[in-house]
């Protein structure tokens, strides 16, 4: 009794409870990641690290040496995101074709004794 | 229409197969199949056995079934279908049958988690509830529509156990008399519903998943590590706390705070309020909020962290005042650099005035807050700003304030409601309703200092001390009120307490004799106090007593003290001929550190006493009309505006006023009822007293002067006294009826009441018995008698 209703609902709201907690998932792996601060702060200079601007009435070379100091602060910035952006970015495709798959296969997932079952009749060996 | 229990019904299946499968044997049982059967499978894949694919295979539906016992099993959700069975609790569809009955239900109730809650909370004990049986419906059908009703009423997701509980009470034939008799009423045990449903709904969204940001989320942040040293940080303090807010207004100041920071111009909230009144948890709360990535705030002040500095730390750190202004000025740029930092001084005073534990260093605050490059919320006390205000006006004007108002009755419940848990979870014990109800209404009464809600959360907090089998109820709340502040709050409950207040006037006159009158008036005032009837909002009696000296006025105060007030010492004595220019007001009032003697230290240290203003007419009208707000509300202001309370006491001014008069008409026969009206009339028309400050007591006393009647009564309670004293060394005094005589006659002076008599006895009977017991013919154990030979003699 248990096992038919547990095939019932798995092809039924089962189904969507499964895609629910995939979502989750991915929700929580884009927030692990801080994905929307990364892409926010691409550019912004690493840790606020000589991140300020020369003052008005500073000399030419105060002001250069400023900005090309914000500049290091800000490639450094940009790569170290950069990395963790791309890291988030591969484990969430990695994260999404697995739940994709997943979900595609969901169906067929009751009926691997079948498989299984196919397969040792037919004596098949690795 | 009957409502009936429907065991058919598909909730009730589900219900049942929750209750066999989801649990940790079923669930574990099904991770060892799984795992029995995919380790078999790949050691069959080792061996080359095509039977692998068959374990391998199977290995799914152990899986499948662990899925579908925590997804499909994990609730059985409620049916908004109006009928009754769809509308039940999960633990009630296991427990109820078709054929149940109002006894059954009894039985069932305390065994689910919300009627345990709600019988726990409410005091009402199983064999209560089998009492009230025999007054219940035959049949569950009335409750069962009540409950429908109460779950409605309630706005209650499920009809629950405790649902049921009220559903039960409501209806018995007369359940308002019994809820009387236990000190509740229908709304209280509603009230129980919706705390049961508040903490269910807690626990169930603490399982939710939260956002913080993640790993990288600081990375545009700069670092403050001197911040961090002297500083507490309250975001990841509270974070995953779970705190909630119960006013509706502290939200409002949340948004208004969201508000100014989001926006231009000063960024900085002054959060104005009382100690005690909330304004910490709304810190707290907005920490929290801010660090969480689903909160609706806009994004310029998403992840930005509350820091509260630490002016001990900064203190006890600096060697000097440079090095402090150095400290400082490191932390503020390096919370200017970083970006994300709110800084917080709590009770901010403490960095705007020098004292032990804080430090001026406005003339380096100051320009920070006036330049608004850095995010800062400061609470303080309404007294504590008016002062910086006057001091600093400049920086007052510069702050946006916001004022927070102590909570309601209401939301004060609710609070403590909130708290409770953690109370409970700390301390190990269980807090009724009613210890919530009493712990607001007497922190309102008794604690002046803090404001609503934190008065009433200090007081159950420390009731918890006396909770009885690990249960606090309203008796553990006054019992701390009574330990804590001197006073008597619980209604007179003991054969002990009943027999003494009854019996008042008897008690009291073992002490003194005569003025019926007088003692049977403070006697009425004990007895209303006692009883629990008397006006919250005024000292227990105020009593003015006229008549001549040496009457009793000043021992039927003592006498009451000791009687009732736990003994002489627990009388506070102002001899107001000490107060008789303006300038004594202060003395009234002073601070307890700079005068322990003043009025209002000593009632704030002992509030539950007799308080005895001798010789009123001596005082200054001044003095006079300060007291008037003592004798009508029971309260007084002192120098630091603190409230003190008089109510838990009984305030006894006397006077010889009029003493003469009283003599003389008592002389003459008449009765002083007689001529108590005409006397008061004189004292007001001769400026001796104001009309406004006769008005303010409860009731004005006439003394009578003492007959030689009287005086033999007198006699024999001094005698008593002096055997009272030599008890020490065996020794007692026995005068003869003869020698009584002649004392009285030495000692009778009508103008001077019983003091004479008292100098007579120390003249006569204590000299002779200092000389026999100096001369070795007073032995201990033996009893010396005074005769009238005796007293000539000496």
């Amino acid at each position: 009794m248990a096992i038919t209703e547990m095939f019932l609902w798995w092809y039924s709201s089962g189904w969507k409870v499964f895609v629910g907690k995939l979502k989750t998932a991915l929700s929580s792996i884009t927030d692990f990641f801080s994905m929307g601060s990364l892409v926010r702060t691409l550019f912004k200079p690493y840790r606020q690290i000589s991140a300020e601007t020369a003052r008005d009435g500073a000399s030419l070379d105060i002001k250069f040496h400023m900005f090309l100091d914000r500049l290091i602060s800000r490639i450094v910035g940009f790569f170290s995101r950069l990395t963790l952006l791309l890291v988030g970015i591969i484990i969430i495709i990695f994260g999404g074709i697995i739940s994709f798959i997943l979900v595609i296969l969901w169906p067929i997932i009751p009926l691997l004794p079948i498989v299984g079952i196919v397969l040792t009749a037919m004596g098949v060996v690795l | 229409m009957s409502i009936t229990f429907n065991l058919k019904n598909p909730r009730v299946h589900q219900a049942k197969q929750k209750r066999a499968f989801h649990n940790a044997a079923v669930i574990g049982l099904c991770y060892m199949f799984f795992f029995a059967l995919l380790l078999g499978g790949i050691a069959l894949i080792l061996i080359h056995n095509s039977l692998a694919w068959l374990f391998i295979g199977f290995s799914v539906w152990p899986l499948m079934l662990i899925f579908w016992i925590k997804n499909a099993l994990k609730d059985v959700p409620v049916k908004n279908t109006g009928d009754f069975t769809d509308l039940l609790s999960e633990d009630l569809l296991l427990k109820l049958k078709a054929d149940t009955t109002p006894g059954n239900l009894i039985k069932i109730l305390p065994t689910t988690s919300s009627g345990a809650f709600l019988m726990a909370r409410f005091e009402l004990s199983i064999p209560l509830l089998e009492q009230l049986l025999q007054y219940l419906p035959q049949a569950t059908d009335p409750i069962y529509d009540s409950a429908i009703k109460i779950r409605e009423k309630t706005n209650s997701e499920a009809i629950t156990g405790a649902v049921l509980v009220v559903s039960l009470i409501e209806n018995l034939p007369n359940y308002e008399y019994l809820l009387n008799q236990l000190k509740l009423s229908i709304n209280d045990l509603y009230q129980g519903i919706t705390w049961f449903n508040y903490l269910h709904g807690i626990v169930k969204d603490s399982k939710k998943p939260v956002h913080s940001g993640g790993i990288a989320r600081d990375l545009s942040f700069g670092f403050t590590p001197t911040l961090q040293h002297f500083a507490i940080n309250l975001s990841s303090r509270y974070y995953g706390d779970n705190l909630h807010i119960q006013q509706a207004e502290n939200y409002e100041i949340i948004d208004q705070i969201i508000q100014t920071f989001s926006r231009g111009g000063r960024q900085n909230v002054a959060l104005i309020g009382s100690y005690g009144s909330g304004r910490s948890t709304i810190v707290n709360y907005l920490a929290q909020t801010l660090l969480n990535a689903d909160a609706k705030i806009p994004s310029n002040l998403k992840f930005r962290q509350i820091y509260s500095l630490d002016v001990s730390s900064l203190i006890s750190t600096a060697r000097d005042r440079g090095e402090l202004e150095y400290l400082l000025n490191k932390i503020f740029n390096e919370i200017y650099s970083a970006k994300n930092i709110i800084l917080c001084l709590k009770n901010a005073h403490l960095f705007f005035e020098e004292g032990p534990g804080s430090i001026d260093i406005s003339n380096t605050l100051t320009p920070v807050i006036q330049s608004g490059s850095i995010r800062m919320i400061l609470t303080m006390d309404d007294q504590k700003f008016l002062e910086i205000s006057a001091r600093n006006p400049a920086l007052a004007s510069s702050l946006n304030k916001i004022i927070v108002h102590p909570s309601n009755r209401e939301e004060t419940i609710k609070i403590l409601m909130d708290q409770v848990p953690y109370f409970e979870h700390a301390k190990g014990v269980i807090y009724t309703y009613k210890s919530l109800t009493a712990a607001y209404r007497l922190s309102e009464q008794y604690i002046h200092d803090v404001e609503m809600p934190g008065k009433a959360k200090l007081l159950l907090e420390s009731a918890a001390s006396f909770a009885e089998n690990s249960v606090v109820t309203e008796k553990s709340v006054e019992t701390a009120v009574e330990n804590s502040y001197g006073v008597k709050v619980k209604v007179a409950d003991t054969t002990e307490d009943r027999d003494k207040l009854l019996n008042l006037e008897q008690l009291i006159h073992e002490r003194m004799i005569d003025q019926e009158e007088a003692v049977s008036a403070v006697s009425n005032a004990l007895r209303r106090a006692g009883a629990g009837v008397k006006n919250q909002g005024r000292p227990i009696g105020t009593f003015l007593f006229l008549g001549p000296t040496g009457v009793g006025k000043t021992e039927l105060a003592k006498s009451l003290s000791h009687v009732y007030f736990n003994g002489e010492d627990n009388i506070i004595r102002l001899d107001m001929n000490e107060f008789v220019s303006a300038d004594d007001v202060s003395r009234l009032i002073k601070d307890g550190a700079s005068d322990s003697l003043s009025l209002t230290a000593q009632v704030m240290k002992q509030p539950f006493s007799v308080i005895l203003l001798d010789e009123i007419e001596k005082a200054h009208p001044s003095v006079l009309t300060t007291l008037l707000q003592v004798l009508d509300e029971g309260i007084l202001r002192d120098e630091k505006n603190r409230e003190v309370s008089f109510r838990d006491s009984i305030i006894i001014a006397t006077s010889n006023a009029g003493a003469n008069t009283i003599r003389e008409k008592i002389e003459a026969g008449q009765n002083v009822n007689d001529f108590k009206e005409e006397l008061i009339e004189n004292l007001i028309s001769s400026n001796e007293f104001k009309p406004e400050f006769l008005n303010r007591f409860d009731e004005i006393c006439l003394f009578k002067p003492l007959s030689k009647e009287d005086l033999v009564q007198v006699l024999d309670l001094i005698i008593a006294s002096t055997n009272k004293t030599l008890a020490n060394q065996k020794i007692s005094v026995n005068v003869t009826p003869e020698a009584k005589q002649i004392l009285i006659d030495q000692g009778y002076d009508p103008k001077m009441g019983a003091r004479p008599m008292r100098r007579i006895v120390q003249k006569t009977v204590e000299n002779i018995v200092a000389a026999a017991i100096l001369s070795g013919a007073a032995q201990p154990g033996s009893t010396l008698t005074i005769t009238p030979n005796e007293i000539n003699i000496n």
